[in-house]
């Protein structure tokens, strides 16, 4: 803070544009490269604020309660925007300002948490699967060894996530992830249920709690986000990340603009940044998630490029889906997991 | 005009022992009124509206939360809501008499060193609340680990299999309340029991009751006010807290704090969690003013009573 | 004090264990050279480097010492005065019964309800006086707000073990009310003070609820940022940190007592 407060004076001292307006991006911890900041203020003269969240949803709920003022950059996954938007916590973008957009790989513009990009453009995107140790198990990887206590290989644990782990039950049980008919949806949470009882179930955990069990040995399988898992593989080679045969969810995070963010220019200046070829490869570089940034592949790591827990193969990507916003029936959902979680 | 009356030894009346009690709980009261009572009585009001289809807040004033919260969600009845009721209370319970188990002792121990020691042990017990309490239960998680000595340990007295960590268990999640509340027991016991008047501690030795009757009358009765803190910020907080239960026991069961933080959060149901929350806090206050009457009976008939 | 049983020792170092057991985990942590996951890599003092150079979490701990002790002083003020105030008056019945209640709500009202309700109040404060915008101040009401009971909890259950001997013997020697409450009700009262205050002190450090919710972007304090880190896995310069913050602790401790016992050792004249 105090270099960067040295830097700006000293770049005004030398007559360059030096706006001492900061820039706040509202995002997860360890979802930027700091370097990009030093970047950012000599490209636009804007200096960058990263703000930290420990979960969307509290960001959301500091939104509500008037935190649209505080704030220039959000980050949020696209199952939220319908909600964001709905909310009013949002604006929309004013796309001339955006000129980067081009640079974005075709499947994440116009999708449909945000038809024709009014709001938001993507930030990274991942999948949440299974990641195991191959030498104690056999087989091509399946919700099964998660979900159905009698198939689980060893000791596992399930994601702390309504939508993920009741989703992944679903499709595990050959129904939509976004299922909105209540005896699915209470068919999975009790085969979840079934499964937190069993005595190979060490529980909930977060991603990184469960990446940290399978590195440890603690546990045989985990399910985890892909970017947890790259970085427990890398701890210890040998261990494997796999999307199981029955499909999993896709996520993006879209960067949005708050509704009343106090430097709207700057804002649109930083979400054109982060989508800039070079910027976006440095970026995913760093973070280690991957890029919807199309025009960035050619200068992102190769090894990063060719790992499929990273960036899954075409065959892959066909069994993948967005969660959706299900407005009246999440309370049907929100029930569902209540139940999972309290018998 | 008022009658006039003695208090500690001094000729006053009513209305000016009013005045000047009433200037000294002024500050505290508007500041509570302004930042606290005001604000819960517009809460009151939140619960009984409800979730708009996209998470804001319906002004539709129904019974609605209420009989959710009783348990009647999407698919009928369900015994959800009180089964999480029910596991907070109990380990909310536990967890406050291990920590009187061990708080107990621990305030006579430091109350028996010479007077210049007893600060600094104080605030022995004080210091690891410095540490966030996310950090201190990570590290238990680190502790119980598979790969650390109390795991060996028990791997090799054939406690768990071998390879297995000591979290999540039971155990695990005590002994991480107990580590995290200890401290909020210790504290006002200790206050009450460094006041402990000695002579009628002896005087019912002399009357040659019984060990436990020594305690219960010439102890326990004049630690009351202590030990009434000491349930009441044990307790309370740890019906409330969840970080530990999640962290150390797996997350596998909902307590009463998960329940009304994801309605802020996840479930985005604000109203709903008004309403959770705020039955939450009248059943405390009422298992409160029960525990202020039986100590109110319990308390000594001496000195200090006011 | 007398011959206590012989089992108060031990079991009072067990419960001592269970404190410091996690310390001694992060103490050990913080210099293990493994960013993620808990192998052991090697000793390093890196983390201890990158500590002492990380801006933000510089700016937090500042942060969450200014707004501790801010909000431990007025909280330890008005809450010292709320107890006397409450104790020293001959309030009828039901007055004392519903004060009682009202200084109990706030312990029992669960860290999300607080948060939404102080955020309310601050955002339709904000409306007249833009001091209330979220950030320092904010914070230190916020925090202050519930620490006011905590303090009066601890100094009543004090003020109740105070005998009214003391006083009536001071009145006997013509002490004036101002005499009594200064030297004979205030010394008496102290370690209730301090107990209360550092209580007050330790829940101000701690609070991620509340803080999270009236916080403003230049007011990020430690549990916050410790928050937010844990999604990524806590980093070992958070343990740095911790370590740093109890080992300051201890000396501070120790040289105080250190100090206190000097005095002790001079002859009393």
């Amino acid at each position: 803070m105090r270099l960067t407060a040295i830097a700006a004076i000293l770049l005004s001292a030398a007559g360059l544009a030096a706006e001492d307006k900061p820039v706040r991006i509202f995002m997860y911890s360890e979802y930027i490269d700091p370097a990009l900041a030093e970047t950012f203020k000599a490209r636009t003269g804007y200096t960058l604020d990263v703000q930290l969240y420990e979960a969307q949803e509290e960001m959301i709920a500091k939104l509500q309660t008037g935190g649209t003022d505080q704030y220039d950059v959000l980050v949020a996954t696209g199952l939220l925007v319908k909600q964001m938007v709905a909310l009013k916590l949002v604006q929309p973008l004013d796309q001339a300002l955006i000129p980067n957009k081009a640079n974005v790989g075709k499947q994440f513009l116009d999708t449909a948490f945000d038809k024709g990009n009014t709001y938001s453009y993507p930030y990274f995107w991942g999948t949440s699967g299974l990641m195991y140790d191959p030498a104690k198990v056999q087989g091509e990887p399946t919700w099964a060894w998660v979900m159905d206590p009698a198939k689980a290989p060893g000791p596992f644990t399930l994601l702390d996530e309504a939508r993920t782990t009741l989703g992944s039950a679903l499709v595990w049980q050959g129904k939509s992830m976004n299922s909105r008919v209540p005896a699915e949806v209470k068919a999975a949470s009790e085969a979840v249920g079934a499964a937190k009882h069993s005595p190979k179930c060490l529980g909930f955990a977060g991603g990184v709690d469960g990446k940290n069990r399978v590195v440890g040995g603690e546990a045989v399988v985990a399910m985890v986000y892909n970017g947890d898992a790259a970085r427990g593989i890398a701890d210890k080679p040998g261990l494997q990340y796999a999307i199981p045969k029955e499909g999993a969810e896709i996520w993006c995070d879209l960067m949005l603009i708050s509704a009343k963010a106090p430097n709207k220019a700057g804002a649109h200046a930083l979400i054109n940044f982060l989508l800039d070829a070079e910027v976006a490869a440095q970026n995913a570089n760093f973070i280690q998630y991957a890029s919807p940034v199309e025009a960035a592949k050619p200068k992102i790591k190769p090894e990063l490029l060719n790992n499929p827990a990273i960036y899954p193969s075409a065959e892959v990507m066909k069994r993948l889906t967005y969660l959706e916003d299900l407005g009246k029936d999440s309370r049907m959902w929100d029930a569902a997991w209540t139940s999972v979680k309290s018998q | 005009m008022a009658s006039h009356l003695v208090v500690d030894g001094y000729l006053t009346t009513r209305p000016r022992l009013y005045g000047r009690g009433g200037l000294l709980i002024a500050g505290a009261f508007l500041w509570m009124g302004l930042f606290l009572f005001a604000p819960l009585g517009g809460l009151a009001g939140l619960a009984f509206a409800q979730r708009g289809e996209y998470g804001g807040v319906e002004w539709i004033f129904s019974w609605a939360n209420l009989t959710r919260l009783a348990g009647w969600d999407e698919f009928g009845f369900s015994w959800s809501h009180l089964t999480i009721l029910w596991r907070s209370v109990w380990l909310a319970t536990v967890t406050t008499l291990l920590c009187l188990l061990l708080g107990f002792p621990m305030a006579f121990w430091i109350a028996a060193k010479r007077p210049a020691q007893r600060p600094l042990l104080l605030a022995l017990v004080m210091v690891p609340s410095c540490v966030n309490l996310v950090i201190r239960t990570y590290a238990w998680q680190q502790f119980l680990g598979s790969q650390m000595p109390a795991a060996w340990l028990a791997q090799s007295l054939g406690l768990v299999p071998e390879g297995a960590a000591l979290y999540p268990t039971v155990t695990a999640v005590y002994l991480g309340m107990v580590s995290c509340m200890l401290p909020f027991t210790v504290l006002p016991l200790y206050t009450s029991v460094e006041r402990l008047d000695w002579s009628l501690v002896e005087a019912a030795r002399d009357l040659h009751a019984g060990r436990w009757r020594t305690f219960r009358h010439g102890i326990l009765a004049q630690c009351m006010p202590g030990l009434l803190a000491a349930t009441i910020l044990t307790f309370i907080p740890a019906l409330g807290m969840f970080v530990i239960s999640d962290m150390l026991g797996g997350a596998k069961f909902l307590l009463v704090g998960n329940l009304i933080q994801q309605q802020f959060g996840s479930m985005n149901d604000w109203p709903f969690g008004a309403m959770a929350g705020l039955f939450l806090v009248l059943a405390s206050l009422v298992a409160l003013w029960g525990l202020r009457i039986v100590s109110e009976r319990e308390a000594p008939h001496h000195g200090a009573r006011r | 004090m007398r011959n206590l049983p012989r089992w108060i020792s031990p079991v009072s170092w067990i419960g001592l264990a269970i404190l410091y057991i996690p310390l001694l985990a992060v103490g050990i942590l913080s210099f293990n050279a493994t960013r993620y996951g808990q192998q052991w890599g090697g000793f390093t003092t890196a983390w201890y480097a990158m500590m002492a150079t990380n801006d933000a979490i510089l700016a937090a701990a500042w942060n969450s010492l200014l707004v501790g002790v801010a909000s431990t002083v007025i909280a330890t003020v008005l809450g010292t005065l709320l107890a006397l105030g409450l104790h020293r008056t001959p309030w009828p019945r039901w007055f004392r019964r519903g004060s009682d209640l009202a200084i109990n709500l706030p312990v029992v009202t669960p860290d999300i309800i607080l948060a939404i309700a102080l955020v309310g109040a601050f955002a339709v404060l904000r409306e007249w006086w833009a001091v209330f915008k979220p950030g320092l101040v904010t914070l230190i009401v916020a925090h202050a707000t519930f620490q006011i009971s905590f303090v009066t909890l601890v100094v009543s259950s004090r003020l109740a073990t105070i005998g009214r001997d003391q006083v009536e013997a001071a009145r006997d020697l013509y002490a004036n009310t101002g005499q009594i409450w200064l030297r004979v009700l205030l010394p008496q009262l102290m370690p209730g003070i301090i107990a209360g205050a550092l209580l007050a002190f330790t829940i101000s450090l701690d609070d991620f609820v509340v803080s999270f919710f009236v916080s403003g972007p230049d007011a990020t304090t430690l549990p916050l940022l410790i928050y937010a880190s844990v999604r990524r896995g806590v980093t070992p310069e958070i343990h740095a940190l911790s370590t740093i913050i109890v080992a300051g602790t201890m000396l501070a401790i120790i040289a105080v007592a250190w100090m206190q016992a000097r005095r002790d050792a001079k002859p009393t004249e």
